[in-house]
């Protein structure tokens, strides 16, 4: 009988210490807007998204300030770590939700987070903008859900187009990795040639878990099956891998790879066999667009790094809620209005067109081609049939 | 197509039996399963790349390396691990749960300290890739065939030619014999663990060299991976320990390119490690079961 | 104070203490070391998942994880007779790769793009995280109830020389392999539970959410608490799952102190934070006593006198 009490009092406490803890939330100024944000920062394997993730929305936060704020006043972010974690991002959600002060949210996360996360903001009357998540769901919680980025299904019917039109492809290997992002944008891709190129063949096709980083023996395989373009759905880390592996193994067959390949660091893995890489993705690089540039200038100065895909499209959510706020304010209702309303809308990631009903972004999909160890602009997918979402 | 992916599978094979030899080794002495020797892999890494943008001799890296590494394990073993296991009845699960621990510090901590971004290695390799036909043989797999042979070499030596080695078989084999027969099982102790978290750290800078990329996550699949190889090998026995980490890599290429299984090519050494169990509970060269 | 945020947690927390409690039956009554049990816990999340999603019963949906999950834990305890120790142990963290390949992979499990689960109406009522709170408590309750009857019993009595000593158990004529299928598949059949629950609690599953890492965390939250006790597996979890949110003023070094707790807690308390004989929880109790002090029955006097006798 002691022993049980003993429990329950020690129960109690851990209980207790958990409110005073959580309930120590330091209340800010009323005068600020407050904006809620959550990455993966800490969790190792996202850990170099989750940075250019926070970076960039510090950034956009910094730079909003500095020209005045919105409409006088100031912007404050409220950033915290998901650890990639679904259960972390659910009480993050609740804690947003649940806050009267917090604005509005920006997702700098991964898909699993975030889709959780959103049916949570949904209940809750708060809006959330997704930055680059690609589960093709997450829009789907509510009319309170935006996605800035389009969709991998959108990319992938793009990648379709410039792989049978542009870089004259008959015989295509794909090799993906074995999560949402490569399935969704394999499934397209392979529809669309199957609708409107039926003389392109998929002569090779492998999965491939995210944690593993041995490429060898799959473009191995996939030289010898013939093919004259190898169609890489993969992460940077994963992508350079083909890259070098199609250079070191002698293949003379061209890559073309995703958004998720669109990072320096794929730059500094694989060095000189990066050149020659394809990759569809949002930001085009030369584009001499004024947001673009003094992004891609104010990263570099601010963090000494080069930003990449990850950080443009989060620094461009923040673009389009600040634009919401400007206008109307911070009204829940009077933002959904205005975000599902706009039109071409200038971002780092290219002029975003207007929102679908389902509030994703269509924007042009850019081609990348990478020469002497940089980005740099190949052509643009901007086919109203190809890039709006809701065709799919 | 088929030399070219039986080279590849034994390459990966045999950095496969380099990463699992510190666990095992460790395993042989101590009867714990060291996750934390995925800790030693990537700090190792990190340490070699240090090392060599310094220097420039990736040689130094390898040695500065795996001695530093190395230390870090005696001392992890002196003040961690030695009091857990003095404990009687300790499950081996419960060093398992502090070996997560120290696994989930060095991954944090290299985050921390060297950034979450990947580092290159960037080695300049005095050959270029060698052309027979259509087979291929890279430079840096060359590398992993030498080094996985040399450290072996020098284990061999050190476990059959020494007097310290004579000690680490004798407590291997049986400890409290060994202790009856006045064997220094502390030295012994020391030994696997210079050794395995030294083997590791090797392990991480070939890994980074071959893939031309370190982060902070580096560790995250040896640290189940060598599990499975360990186990498949029959539990400290270093001999077996090379055969499964073969077995593994050919199991890995050849399942995942000749045939339709519907599981990745990562999850393969399971599969063939579950299958091999249930055939042979002992392991491939199993010599007895540690409780 | 938000007390969405704080329910949250709590659901989690709740949640995980089931699953504790469950793999505590494994591997601290019968001494199993069990490395797997986010496959079960992921073998029910689905199950119940696909049957709601389907129209089924929420209630009846728990009960189908439950049982499903025992199943698979019938055929895990056979195999178990065959593997020892550490070589079950890898044999479980193989198992819990391949189902979370397997969930990966299959069709009805939503493959890569897992599944969004609608929140149940019970009894009028749309569960939220307080609801979902006080369900995973009834069921942790009953649990508890449970295991103490099942400790006293004749059952309880056979795990527990089946862990000290399994062929002693059997020269005695205590029939090994019957109960050791037995607390694995009680186990599991509560992991499967678990799973249900968490499934629906979430909205969203997929497959890495029943990664080896959480199998892991679960092994860290009973060994923490203290293997082989009731009070053990709930404190570990309760500890384990509401650390990463307490250690948010940390920041940036959350992880880093939250591995460093895990290695000193176990370096120093090997048996638990409140353990048998754990250093915390024989302090806690002399506390109590001078606190309320009881009367001294004949019995407790013999047993102090026998533990005098054996420390002098």
């Amino acid at each position: 009988m002691m022993k049980k009490a003993l429990s329950i009092t020690l129960s109690l406490l851990m209980i207790l210490s958990l409110v005073v803890f959580t309930g120590h939330v330091a209340e800010a100024a009323n005068d600020t807007i407050k904006i809620g944000f959550f990455a993966p920062v800490t969790a190792p394997s996202a850990a170099a998204d989750g940075e250019s993730a926070l970076n960039s929305a510090k950034l956009a936060v910094k730079l909003v300030n500095e020209n005045g704020g919105i409409n006088g006043t100031p912007v404050e972010l409220v950033d915290l770590d998901d650890g990639l974690d679904t259960t972390a991002a659910a009480n993050i959600a609740e804690k947003f939700a649940g806050d009267n002060s917090i604005a509005a949210v920006v997702s700098g996360s991964y898909s699993g987070p975030t889709k959780v996360a959103a049916p949570i903001f949904q209940e809750a009357g708060k809006l959330m903008v997704s930055a680059y998540a690609v589960h093709p769901d997450v829009t789907g919680a509510g009319d309170l859900i935006f996605s800035q980025s389009f969709p991998g299904a959108v990319q992938a019917t793009g990648a379709a187009v410039v792989a049978a039109e542009q870089l004259k492809a008959t015989k295509i290997a794909i090799i993906y990795v074995d999560l949402d992002f490569g399935t969704t944008q394999v499934n397209a891709f392979k529809a669309k040639l199957e609708k409107d190129y039926p003389n392109v063949q998929v002569v090779y096709e492998q999965g491939v878990s995210i944690k593993d980083s041995d490429m060898t023996s799959l473009v191995t395989a996939a030289g010898a099956s013939g093919a004259d373009l190898i169609y890489s759905v993969n992460y940077y880390e994963q992508a350079a891998e083909v890259l070098r592996q199609v250079g070191m193994q002698g293949l003379n067959i061209p890559v073309l790879g995703t958004e998720g390949a669109d990072s320096w660091m794929l730059l500094e893995i694989a060095q000189e066999y990066a050149n020659g890489l394809y990759i569809t993705t949002n930001m085009n690089r030369d584009d001499q667009n004024e947001q673009t540039q003094a992004y891609i200038k104010n990263y570099r100065e601010e963090f000494n790094k080069e930003p990449d895909m990850v950080g443009a499209s989060v620094y461009d959510a923040f673009q389009v809620l600040f634009e919401a706020m400007k206008n109307v304010g911070t009204d829940t209702q009077a933002m959904k209005e205005f975000i599902a309303n706009m039109k071409n809308f200038d971002t780092v990631t290219g002029t975003l067109l207007y929102y679908n009903a389902e509030g994703s972004a269509v924007k042009p999909i850019q081609v990348q081609l990478v020469t002497n160890g940089e980005y740099h602009y190949f052509g643009v997918v901007d086919d109203a049939q190809i890039i709006d979402p809701a065709n799919y | 197509m088929f030399l070219q992916q039986l080279i590849n599978a034994l390459t990966i094979g045999s950095l496969y039996a380099l990463t699992a030899m510190g666990a095992t080794l460790i395993y042989g002495i101590l009867g714990i399963l060291d996750i934390a020797n995925a800790g030693a892999y990537l700090v190792g890494a990190y340490v070699g790349w240090y090392v060599y943008y310094a220097t420039g001799s990736i040689v130094l890296a390898f040695l500065v390396s795996m001695l530093v590494v190395g230390l870090l394990g005696i001392f992890l073993q002196r003040a961690i691990y030695s009091p857990i296991l003095a404990k009687p009845r300790t499950l081996s699960i419960i060093p398992l749960v502090a070996a997560v621990g120290l696994f989930t510090i060095s991954s944090d901590a290299v985050r921390l300290i060297c950034g979450p971004n990947s580092k290159a290695y960037n080695l300049k390799f005095p050959m270029e890739v060698i052309r027979v036909g259509k087979v291929t043989i890279q430079p840096a797999w060359l590398m992993i065939f030498v080094l996985t042979a040399i450290l072996l070499a020098i284990l061999w030596f050190i476990l059959n030619k020494t007097k310290l080695g004579l000690a680490w078989r004798a407590t291997a084999g049986d400890r409290e014999i060994a202790l009856v027969c006045g064997v220094n099982t502390n030295n012994a102790m020391a030994l696997s663990y210079i050794l395995g978290y030294g083997f590791a750290a090797a392990a991480g800078i070939m890994t980074g060299i071959l893939y031309n990329n370190i982060t902070p996550a580096l560790g995250e699949v040896p640290s189940y991976k060598m599990l499975a190889i360990i186990v498949l090998g029959g539990l400290g026995n270093p001999l077996g320990t090379v055969i499964a980490g073969l077995v593994i890599g050919i199991a890995e290429v050849f399942l995942s390119v000749y045939t339709k299984i519907p599981i990745p090519k990562d999850a393969i050494a399971f599969v063939v490690l579950i299958i091999m169990l249930l055939v042979k509970p002992e392991g491939l060269l199993g010599r007895r079961n540690k409780v | 104070m938000n007390t969405f945020y704080l329910f949250s947690i709590l659901a989690t927390a709740a949640i995980f203490t089931l699953l504790a409690l469950s793999l505590n039956i494994i591997t601290g009554y019968a001494g199993q070391a069990m490395m797997g049990i986010a496959a079960f816990f992921g073998i029910g999340a689905y199950t119940a998942a696909i049957i709601t999603t389907h129209g089924g019963n929420f209630f009846l949906a728990l009960l189908a994880a439950m049982i499903v999950s025992a199943a698979f834990g019938v055929v895990l305890g056979v195999i178990s007779l065959r593997l020892q120790a550490d070589f079950l142990a890898i044999t479980t963290i193989g198992i819990n790769f391949v189902m979370e390949a397997v969930f990966n992979r299959m069709k009805i499990t939503g493959g890569t793009l897992g599944l969004t689960i609608a929140k149940p109406v019970v009894f009028g009522v749309k569960m939220g995280n307080k609801q979902f709170f006080i369900l995973a408590v009834v069921f942790i309750v009953i649990l508890c109830l449970l295991l103490v009857k099942m400790r006293k019993s004749w059952f309880g009595m056979a795990l527990a020389s089946i862990n000290n000593d399994p062929a002693a158990a059997r020269s005695f004529g205590i029939n090994v392999s019957k109960y050791q299928i037995l607390a694995f598949t009680i186990g599991t059949a509560f992991a499967g539970l678990a799973g249900g629950i968490y499934a629906h609690r979430m909205g969203f599953i997929s497959a890495s959410d029943f990664a080896f890492v959480v199998s892991i965390q679960v092994v860290s939250m009973v060994v923490i608490g203290g293997l082989g006790t009731i009070r053990g597996p709930i404190f570990g979890a309760l500890l384990i799952t509401s650390l990463p949110e307490i250690l948010r003023f940390a920041k940036d070094y959350r992880e880093l102190v939250y591995g460093l707790l895990l290695v000193l807690m176990v370096r120093f308390m090997p048996q638990g934070l409140i353990g048998e004989d754990s250093p915390l929880w024989n302090a806690l109790t002399k506390l109590w006593r001078k606190l309320f002090p009881k009367k001294k029955t004949r019995a407790d006097l013999i047993v102090e006198s026998v533990k005098g006798g054996e420390q002098a």
